[in-house]
């Protein structure tokens, strides 16, 4: 292993680059055509969100009735049950700390006197104060939070009607537990951050590397003392400063154009989308040994595209996908990416929320490293 | 060093799947002449210089490049490799595909550059220097790769198929350079199926169906 000849190599692609046009315009105004497109056309429905509920409901004796009941316990009975899935706990802090470690979106509280509160409002309307459910919720997935407030809100809704009381129920849904005042391009920049710098980095490696066999630079290189292992890192340095670039152009343009909030450590996502260029880089490099011209390599396209672009948990978490198809995100690395850029820009978790993902994506960019390599060494048998 | 081969193949044999591409060849190889393996199309000459610049491993038998049994890293800097296809960075300049060699054999970035104005001149493209590849004819490619295979003042040259899609003037300035080349004392194999090109060659082997079938020395001759 020689730094030199892998800066060699990188400083090749770079060069290249300078003379090439379209592809440093594919580089970098593709991710921002795409930030733009979805982030304002996209919105998509949201099933099985984990949820506490923290229900403290007493009950009471509704006028005239001598059975206690609560109101509470007909709101929760009438939840969706394909967007919530419900879980209970007894305090609220317990709540809050579930989401805080990510195991639900969030907690839906029912204060002590919730049906009491309901019954004295409807006995004398002139009582100040409202009767609220409060819930605090994780914005760092906008879609997801949203979701959740309008199946409380519906759930509200519903109950009131079939009751047929008119009291003002309210939902406070204000009290963000991550993501205070989150839109939903502040949810979708990191998610379309690692999309396109895995899609673009997957494809270009491909095609460039398709490339250097057909056209016999491989080759020539190989006869030389380069080695394989210096051709990949030689890649590999030149592709994680792109996808670091492109990372730096978009959130430029989020901050600028979206005004997008970022409360986490911003290098640390950088750390995360470096790690998946290279992931990415192995596997168009491994691909490239598919291939035998670049048409062919196109076909690989809808392959790399598709799977991402639905089970990466760029628009629905992947705890939303069906329980059958949930294997298939976690075997896909921009998974990870997508859940550690959006958990340090919006809950601004360190690295100790982010280990798994960073782990997962370390395993995925040594193992795709040297299946690369060894995809090259293979040519020589 | 063996006395004087630069190339001795034994037995060398290499399977495609089913397909035999080389079968049982024998060749030696003097240093410091040009030597021509002749053959149709499929008959192994391709297959026999990629193994003895270590880009395949033989099936069987085995092959040695100045006594050193192949594949060796350690004689890869001794040896330049002239691909069939053309080979280049053709977004890069011709310069910069010149010094990405220089540097892959650990030259330093004056002994590139000295390097380089020598090749320059050699293949007469000093004013197309900084010009990319892509704008450069498909003679002047031919030239430039020929330039990257010698960045390294290798001992031993390998072209596969040089004079293949050149027109007959550059196919003659060819045949200067590498008598030019053959007179500074390096060993040239490559590879043709020109019948008309074996009489510039010092020595000819000819391949059919992965064999050597015939041997010659030839008297050169000049026009």
């Amino acid at each position: 292993m020689n730094i030199r000849r892998a800066f060699s190599v990188t400083k090749r692609i770079v060069r290249g680059l300078r003379n090439d046009r379209r592809t440093v315009g594919l580089m970098f105004i593709a991710p921002i055509i795409a930030m733009c497109v979805f982030g304002l056309a996209f919105s998509g429905d949201v099933e099985d969100v984990h949820v506490v509920v923290v229900n403290q409901d007493e009950g009471a004796q509704a006028p005239g009735y001598p059975i206690t009941v609560s109101i509470a316990e007909k709101i929760i009975s009438n939840f969706d049950k394909d967007v919530l899935k419900v879980d209970y706990v007894d305090d609220v802090d317990e709540g809050v700390r579930r989401v805080e470690d990510g195991g639900a979106y969030g907690v839906i509280v029912f204060p002590e006197h919730f049906t009491s509160d309901i019954f004295s409002k409807i006995q004398n309307p002139t009582l100040p104060g409202g009767t609220t459910i409060q819930v605090r919720l994780d914005k760092s997935n906008v879609n997801v939070a949203n979701a959740v407030a309008q199946a409380v809100s519906d759930a509200m809704l519903k109950t009131i009607e079939e009751q047929g009381f008119e009291v003002p129920i309210s939902v406070d849904a204000e009290d963000a537990i991550y993501g205070k005042g989150a839109k939903f391009m502040d949810f979708f920049v990191p998610g379309i951050m690692a999309f396109v710098v895995f899609m673009l980095t997957t494809l270009l490696t491909l095609i460039s590397f398709v490339g250097e066999r057909t056209s016999g630079n491989l080759e020539r290189l190989q006869a030389t003392p380069l080695r394989e292992s210096e051709i990949v890192i030689g890649y590999a340095i030149a592709f994680s400063i792109i996808g670091m670039l492109q990372t730096v152009v978009l959130l430029t343009i989020g901050v600028l154009a979206f005004n997008i909030m970022i409360v986490g450590n911003i290098f640390l996502a950088f750390l995360v989308i470096a790690l998946l260029a290279i992931v990415s880089l192995s596997l168009g490099i491994l691909l490239s040994s598919l291939a035998k011209r670049e048409a062919q390599a196109i076909q690989f396209f809808p392959i790399i595209v598709l799977p991402t672009f639905l089970l990466a948990g760029i628009f629905w978490p992947v705890e939303a996908i069906p329980s059958w198809l949930r294997p298939l995100s976690y075997a896909i690395p921009p998974s990870y990416a997508v859940d550690a850029t959006r958990s340090v820009m919006l809950r601004g978790w360190g690295i100790g929320g982010i280990w798994v993902d960073i782990v997962a994506l370390f395993g995925f960019a040594v193992a795709f490293l040297g299946l690369a390599m060894w995809s090259l060494r293979r040519g020589r048998a | 060093m063996k006395n004087g081969h630069a190339i001795e193949t034994k037995n060398l044999t290499k399977k495609f799947g089913a397909f035999t591409a080389l079968d049982s060849l024998n060749l030696k190889i003097e240093n410091g002449a040009i030597h021509g393996l002749l053959g149709p199309n499929g008959a192994g000459k391709t297959t026999a210089i990629k193994i003895l610049c270590g880009l395949l491993k033989p099936s069987g038998g085995e092959a040695h490049i100045f006594g050193n049994k192949v594949p060796d890293r350690s004689i890869l800097p001794q040896i330049g490799y002239m691909p069939q296809e053309t080979a280049l960075y053709t977004e890069l300049s011709v310069h910069h595909n010149l010094s990405l060699y220089g540097e892959l054999y650990g030259m330093s970035r004056s002994a590139i550059a000295q390097r380089e104005q020598e090749l320059l001149q050699f293949i007469a493209l000093e004013k197309w220097r900084n010009e990319p590849v892509s704008n450069l004819s498909g003679g002047m490619k031919h030239r430039v790769s020929l330039a990257c295979s010698m960045i390294h003042e290798p001992k031993l040259l390998f072209l596969d198929e040089p004079t293949v899609g050149v027109d007959p003037e550059l196919r003659a300035s060819f045949w200067e350079y590498f008598d030019k080349l053959k007179a500074t004392g390096i060993t040239i194999v490559l590879t043709t199926h020109y019948m008309d090109e074996a009489q510039h060659c010092d020595k000819i082997g000819l391949l059919r169906q992965g064999r050597l079938i015939a041997g010659a020395r030839r008297r050169r001759l000049r026009a």
